[in-house]
C-alpha cells in the first residue's frame, strides 16, 4: 500500500542551517499522526515539504507515491493544509472564504462546508478579522476539509487557542477523521494536545527524527525503573538505555525494550506519554532510535 | 480564481477607476472646450486664450492652470506600481495567506498568471486611454504644438510606464516580502530608471540632426517649435572659435550658430522606441517574477 507520506533521507537547508536533516518518516494511512518537537525542530519545514510549499535540499519525499514539488497538481485535490496561525484573508467575510475555497478547488463540497459552519454557529456575513481565535481555526479547518482531502496536514493548529477552543477543535477534527477516514499529520509542541487524539507519534528534535511509532507500542516498549544508586559502569542487559538519571541515593533508568529481571530494591514506575516524549526531547543526542517501523514497512 | 482576484483587488480597482476618470475627464473636458472655441483661435496665439469666458470656459482655464493631467500622467504609473504592484505578492506573504492560496486546487503558476493578467490589463488599458485623451488634447492645439515637452504623458509611453511600474512592484514585493519596503523600493527604482532613460538615453534613439546657420535666430524653439532642441546653441565667430552658449556685447562677434535637435516628425518613432524599451524591461521582470514565485518563494 502506498503510504500517505514517505520521506527518505529528507533534508532541507536554509542558508547554512539544516532545518531538517536526514529524516526518514513514514506516516501510516488512516491514522492521526502527531509530529512533536520543540520550537524550531523542523516540524513546519517537514509539513511544508509535504504540502509542496518547499523543495527538499536532499533526500526525497512522496505523498501518495508522488512528488509534492514535481507533481503538485495531482496532489492538490487530495491534500488539505492548514498553515501555522491559520492564515485567512481578514478582509473577507466567512462567506467569501467559502467562495474562495469553492473557486479554487475542483473538488469541493459546498453543502458539507455550510453544514459544518452552521453547526459551529459561525455567521457567514461576519468578517474573518472579527472572528475569535477558535472560530478562525474552525473556519480554516472547515476550508481544508471542504475538498474531502485524503491527507490533512495541520501545523500547530491550536497553538494560540484557549483550552476550551483547543478541545472543541480537536473534537471536530476527530469527528471529521472518523467520518471520512482521512490520514492526518498534526504538529504541536504541546504534548497534551496530541495525546488525546493521536494514534501515531513522531518525535523530532533539531531537524532529526528521534522516535516514530504507534503510541500504544511506544508506551508498551518504554519503561521507567527506579532503584538504588548504580555505579557508573553498571551494564544493562536485554534492554536499551534511553536516559539515566542518578541522585545520591537512587538511579532512574528510562529503557526501551522489555523490563529486565529487577533486583532487590528496584521497582517500575508509570511512564505516561508526555513523560516519555520529554525524556526523548531532553536527551536529543543521547539516543536516536533505529527505525523499527520503517524496517517493517520496507519488508 | 477570477472572482478571488476581483474580491482581493476591488478596492484598488475602484481607486484606479476614480483617478482615471478624474484625469481622463479633466483632459477630455478641456479638449472639448477648446474644440468649441477652435473657430476663434488664431494659430499664433496660445490655446488657453481661445477658451470662452463663460463658467464652463473658466473651469477649463482652471484645469489647465493646475496641469492636473500632465502631473497625474507622470506620477500615477509610479503610484500604481507602488500601491498595487508591490503588495500583490508581498501582502500575501506578510499575512501568511500564500500558504493558504498555494495549497488549494490551483498551481502557483496559474494563481500568479491570473492575478497578473486581471490586475495589469485593466490598469494598462486605463493608462492608455487617458494617455490617448492627452494626445487628442494636444492635436486640438494645432500642428505647431511641441509634443516633446510632454513626452511622458502620451498614450504609448504612459501605458508602457504603467506596465513597467507594476512589474517592478510585483518583483520587489515578491523578493522583499514586505509591502512597505517594497513600495519604497518600487518608487525609487521607477524614478531612477525613468529619469535615467529620459536624461541619458532618450536623445540617442536616433542620431540627432545638427543645424548650422548664419541666421543667429534660426535655432531653438522659436525657430521650430515642433523640434526637440538638445542642449544649448553654440555660437562661433567667423574664424571658427567657439564663443559660448550666450551672445552679448562681451563675447565677440558671432558669425554662425550650431545646435543639435530631434525634428518633430520623429516624435512618434521616439515614443514607440521608449515604449518598447519599457515593455521589454517589464517582460524581463515578469519572467523573473514567474520564476521566483513558482520556484523560490516560500
Amino acid at each position: 500500500m502506498i503510504a500517505p507520506i514517505e520521506a527518505t533521507g529528507l533534508g532541507k537547508r536554509f542558508g547554512r542551517t539544516w532545518a531538517l536533516d536526514d529524516c526518514s518518516i513514514r506516516v501510516p494511512a488512516g491514522k492521526i499522526a502527531g509530529l512533536v518537537g520543540p520550537n524550531g525542530a523542523g516540524k513546519t519545514t517537514f509539513l511544508h515539504l509535504a504540502a509542496g510549499l518547499l523543495r527538499p535540499t536532499a533526500g526525497e519525499i512522496t505523498v501518495f507515491g508522488r512528488s509534492p514539488h514535481g507533481q503538485l497538481l495531482l496532489l492538490l485535490d487530495r491534500v488539505g493544509f492548514v498553515a501555522q496561525d491559520t492564515p485567512l484573508y481578514s478582509g473577507f467575510s466567512v462567506g467569501d472564504m467559502l467562495r474562495f475555497g469553492r473557486e479554487l478547488n475542483r473538488r469541493w463540497d459546498q453543502a458539507d462546508v455550510e453544514e459544518r459552519l452552521r453547526s459551529l454557529d459561525i455567521p457567514f456575513d461576519k468578517r474573518v478579522g472579527q472572528l475569535s481565535g477558535g472560530q478562525r481555526s474552525q473556519v480554516a479547518l472547515t476550508l481544508a476539509l471542504g475538498k474531502h482531502p485524503e491527507l490533512l496536514l495541520l501545523d500547530e493548529p491550536v497553538a494560540r487557542l484557549d483550552p476550551l477552543a483547543r478541545r472543541e477543535f480537536m473534537r471536530r477534527l476527530t469527528e471529521a477523521v472518523a467520518e471520512e477516514g482521512i490520514t492526518v499529520l498534526l504538529s504541536s509542541h504541546v504534548m497534551a494536545d496530541l495525546e488525546r487524539v493521536c494514534d501515531y507519534l513522531i518525535i523530532i528534535a533539531a531537524g532529526r527524527v528521534q522516535v516514530a511509532g504507534e503510541i500504544e507500542a511506544l508506551l508498551a516498549s518504554h519503561h521507567l525503573i527506579v532503584g538504588p544508586r548504580l555505579n557508573a559502569n553498571a551494564r544493562l542487559s536485554g534492554a536499551e538505555l534511553v536516559k539515566a538519571q542518578h541522585t545520591e541515593r537512587q538511579s532512574s533508568l528510562w529503557i526501551r525494550g522489555s523490563v529486565p529481571e529487577l533486583g532487590a530494591g528496584w521497582r517500575e514506575e508509570p511512564l505516561p506519554l508526555e513523560e516519555l516524549v520529554i525524556t526523548y526531547l531532553s536527551a536529543p543526542r543521547a539516543v536516536t532510535l533505529p527505525r523499527p517501523q520503517l524496517e517493517e514497512a520496507a519488508s | 480564481m477570477i472572482w478571488v482576484t476581483w474580491r482581493q483587488h476591488r478596492l484598488e480597482a475602484l481607486w484606479a477607476l476614480v483617478l482615471a476618470a478624474l484625469l481622463g475627464g479633466s483632459v477630455g473636458y478641456v479638449a472639448l472646450q477648446i474644440s468649441f472655441a477652435s473657430g476663434r483661435c488664431p494659430s499664433t496665439v496660445g490655446f488657453g486664450y481661445c477658451l470662452s469666458s463663460d463658467p464652463f470656459g473658466q473651469i477649463a482655464q482652471a484645469i489647465l492652470r493646475f496641469n492636473l493631467a500632465q502631473y497625474g500622467l507622470v506620477v500615477l504609473p509610479a503610484l500604481a506600481g507602488a500601491f498595487i504592484g508591490a503588495p500583490l505578492v508581498a501582502r500575501e506573504i506578510e499575512n501568511g495567506t500564500q500558504h493558504l492560496a498555494w495549497t488549494q486546487g490551483v498551481t502557483r503558476m496559474r494563481w500568479l498568471l491570473v492575478k497578473l493578467a486581471l490586475v495589469f490589463i485593466p490598469l494598462i488599458a486605463a493608462a492608455a486611454l487617458v494617455g490617448y485623451l492627452e494626445v487628442v488634447f494636444l492635436n486640438l492645439q494645432g500642428p505647431q504644438v511641441n509634443r516633446w515637452d510632454i513626452f511622458d504623458q502620451q498614450a504609448p509611453v504612459v501605458a508602457a510606464a504603467t506596465f513597467f511600474a507594476l512589474a517592478l512592484g510585483v518583483a520587489f514585493g515578491a523578493v522583499i516580502r514586505r509591502s512597505i519596503p517594497a513600495m519604497a523600493a518600487t518608487l525609487l527604482a521607477f524614478v531612477v530608471v525613468r529619469v535615467g532613460i529620459a536624461e541619458l538615453v532618450r536623445s540617442h534613439y536616433v542620431a540627432p540632426l545638427v543645424k548650422t546657420t548664419h541666421d543667429l535666430n534660426a535655432v531653438g524653439s522659436q525657430a521650430d517649435p515642433t523640434a526637440w532642441w538638445l542642449g544649448f546653441p553654440n555660437y562661433y565667430d567667423s574664424a571658427g572659435h567657439l564663443l559660448g552658449n550666450l551672445i552679448g556685447p562681451s563675447v565677440g562677434q558671432p558669425s554662425y550658430v550650431v545646435q543639435s535637435f530631434q525634428p518633430g516628425d520623429r516624435f512618434w518613432a521616439f515614443e514607440t522606441i521608449e515604449s518598447a524599451i519599457l515593455c521589454t524591461l517589464a517582460l524581463l521582470i515578469l519572467g523573473f517574477v514567474v520564476y521566483w514565485v513558482t520556484r523560490r518563494a516560500t
